[in-house]
């Protein structure tokens, strides 16, 4: 039997007031795995953690760590380290005093302490400044300073409850490249909490998206953005045009036919959480699989109509965003769509003229049918 | 046309609105003028006439340190009931009392001031409010509850064990310390308040248990909070006159009791003198406490 280096089974955690911040969940996460728990807030990931590191009891199910039961086992057992969201840094103590400090807890001496906590300075790039307080630092040297002060004690686990979030746009994009190199390298199991997609897509290994206490969907950041489950999930992971439709026949192939609101039927993938086998869907298409064409071009490009989906559109409205163009489009009655199209030279972002009759085009495979 | 009356009478709105405006600002520099004459004009002549060279409070005739020297060495004019060894012994008292009564009152205000700040449990609004209760209270009702309070348990004391108990330290001490512990939780607390919760959860995820984390990381921050509680504590019990008049036994006398004694033969140079300095010594504890509030919450 294979054990996780975090297991949780059956976890519901009710608070005093009767909200149930977390609600069933159960997930596994294997060693060296950096795993990241994604949700809006107030959706129970930050409690989800809360529970593993042990300050908060669960009201009911288990938590794992390495296959031990940590039920009864107090935060200052458990083999796990947090690096909190504001940091956490003890302001009356020095830089190598907050680091030294999990280690003395410990009883490791003081110059081997001393001698680690330069080490995990130097694995955080940030050596030197031991002796300073940490309101002398910056917040991104902050940021650093709690990461060496958790690494310092070789956790099994290290949990980060948004550890990005304070700090600014450039800065955190730098940090997610250096995190994710820096658990590659000492190779130490991550719990990621954010609430920023694109963060838990770039870094993690698998992420778990969480919505009102409940994990919707656990998967590689291909499959959550490539294959949602849930039109929440679709939602709130990138951007995402939803199109209602009718479920007519559910293909063996895993594709089926649905029906449109103008009564067009058109052939997509199911969705392997799919339940119903007929009656209303919604169709998740993400405006980059989407293809604009004006009339007069698509006698030059061989589609398969068997292959894609084509429909008629009218475009209402343009954005230029530097990279990309965004169009919006108008299908059937009252179906919008926004579709999205690299600018990849200076032509392709003055092509169309708004109130033009269009052609879009995705395949199947680009369009998920999903539960409404 | 028009455009012209309409800025005209602009103009002169915005000439009444300056002089209102002038006013309001002459008002406002008048009020702490008046607001610290009346505070401080008592206290100053008090200060002043200590170092006059006549006895009489109707003038000024020169600079002494006469009265000072007086009261070190035992000469308080006609007055029998002066001596510089009663006041010694009543200086001694008052830091006797206000040293215990605020080494309980720190220790259990400070408790206080966690609970308050980190427990849950049933009650805790209604103790919260009772905190409180000897802040707002008037000393005299106080002074006269415990009075009798302490009356009516050495009357039960009595009876059960036959032993008598006579008031004395015990009972200013405990009086001090009830109403010590309101003003020690009240510094602590706003200090508790002031400090990252997580701070203490950071700890207990390094590995400390609750009571290390507590002596490492807790105490240390809150530790401004506690010495300026503390001062504060120690100050009001070197200052209080009412409570511990009507808890005091014999011989007990602290240094605003003996003072009182003195005032009931009449105002003298000596107790103007006396009154000087613990008025300075008062206000300097009461400084450091300040001070330590405002490195407080600087930190934070």
């Amino acid at each position: 039997m294979a054990t996780y280096d975090v297991e949780l089974v059956d976890i519901v955690k009710e608070f005093d007031s009767g909200l149930r911040a977390v609600d069933k969940v159960s997930v596994q996460v294997a060693d060296g795995e950096f795993f990241a728990l994604l949700g809006p807030s107030g959706c129970g990931k930050t409690t989800t953690l809360r529970l593993i590191a042990g300050f908060e009891q669960p009201s009911a199910g288990r938590v794992l760590i390495r296959g031990i039961a940590m039920e009864g086992i107090p935060a200052y057992h458990r083999p796990v380290n947090t690096v909190f969201q504001d940091y956490a840094l003890f302001p009356h103590l020095t830089v190598e005093q907050n680091i030294m400090f999990g280690l003395e807890m410990e009883g490791v001496n003081k110059k081997e302490a001393r001698a680690r906590a330069a080490e995990s300075l130097e694995m955080v790039r940030l050596p030197g400044v031991g002796e300073r307080k940490p309101r002398q630092l910056s917040g991104g040297q902050q940021q650093r300073v709690a990461l060496a002060r958790a690494l310092v004690k070789k956790p099994a686990v290290l949990l980060l409850d948004e550890p990005l979030g304070a700090l600014d746009l450039k800065l955190r994009k730098n940090m997610q490249y250096e995190l994710k190199a820096l658990q590659r390298d000492v190779g130490i199991t991550f719990i990621y909490v954010t609430h920023d997609q694109e963060e838990a897509i770039t870094m993690a290994d698998r992420i778990a998206v969480m919505n009102e206490g409940k994990m919707l969907q656990i998967g590689s950041p291909r499959q959550i953005y490539e294959r949602p489950e849930s039109v929440f999930v679709a939602d709130f992971i990138g951007e995402t045009n939803f199109i209602a439709g009718e479920l007519l026949e559910r293909g063996p192939d895993g594709f089926g036919r649905v029906k449109l609101a103008d009564g067009t039927v058109i052939r997509a993938q199911l969705s392997e959480a799919l339940s119903r086998s007929s009656g209303q869907v919604r169709l998740a298409i993400r405006p980059e699989r989407i293809g604009i064409a004006t009339i007069a071009e698509t006698g030059g490009e061989e589609i398969d109509p068997s292959e894609y989906t084509v429909l008629d559109a009218l475009l209402i409205d343009s954005q230029y965003i530097g990279t990309d163009t965004r169009y919006t489009l108008q299908i059937g009655e009252a179906t919008e769509l926004v579709v999205r199209v690299q600018n990849i030279s200076e032509l392709d972002s003055s092509g169309i003229a708004l109130g033009q009759a269009v052609t879009v085009y995705w395949h199947n495979s680009s369009a998920t049918v999903l539960d409404i | 046309m028009a455009a012209t009356s309409q800025l005209l009478i602009n103009e002169s709105a915005i000439r009444r609105n300056r002089m209102t405006r002038r006013l309001g600002q002459a008002g406002l520099l008048l009020n702490p003028v008046f607001t610290y004459f009346f505070l401080w004009a008592p206290i100053l002549i008090l200060v002043l006439f200590s170092f006059n060279e006549s006895r009489s409070v109707a003038s000024f005739t020169g600079f002494t340190l006469k009265w000072y020297n007086n009261i070190l060495n035992n000469v308080m004019g006609a007055e029998r009931a002066f001596s510089t060894e009663i006041m010694l012994n009543a200086f001694r008292n008052s830091l006797f009392v206000g040293t215990v009564a605020t080494v309980i009152a720190t220790v259990l205000g400070t408790m206080i001031a966690l609970a308050m700040a980190r427990g849950r449990f049933p009650g805790k609004g209604l103790i919260d409010g009772l905190l409180f209760l000897p802040v707002v209270i008037p000393e005299i009702t106080q002074a006269i509850s415990l009075a009798i309070f302490f009356k009516v348990a050495f009357d039960w004391i009595a009876v059960i064990s036959g032993e008598r108990i006579f008031p004395g330290f015990h009972t200013i001490i405990m009086a001090h310390v009830t109403f010590n512990i309101s003003y020690v939780a009240i510094v602590v607390r706003a200090r508790l308040a002031d400090m990252d919760p997580q701070l203490e959860e950071a700890a207990k995820d390094l590995g400390a248990n609750p009571w290390r984390a507590f002596w490492r990381v807790t105490f240390p921050l809150i530790l401004p909070g506690v010495i300026s509680g503390a001062l504060l504590a120690f100050t009001l019990s070197l200052d209080d006159f009412v409570i511990t008049f009507f808890t005091s036994g014999v011989g007990t006398s602290t240094l605003p009791v003996f003072v009182y004694g003195l005032l009931k033969l009449t105002v003298t140079p000596e107790v103007n003198a006396i009154s000087t300095i613990m008025m300075v010594l008062s206000t300097l504890l009461i400084g450091i406490s300040l001070a330590m509030q405002g490195r407080t919450s600087s930190r934070a």
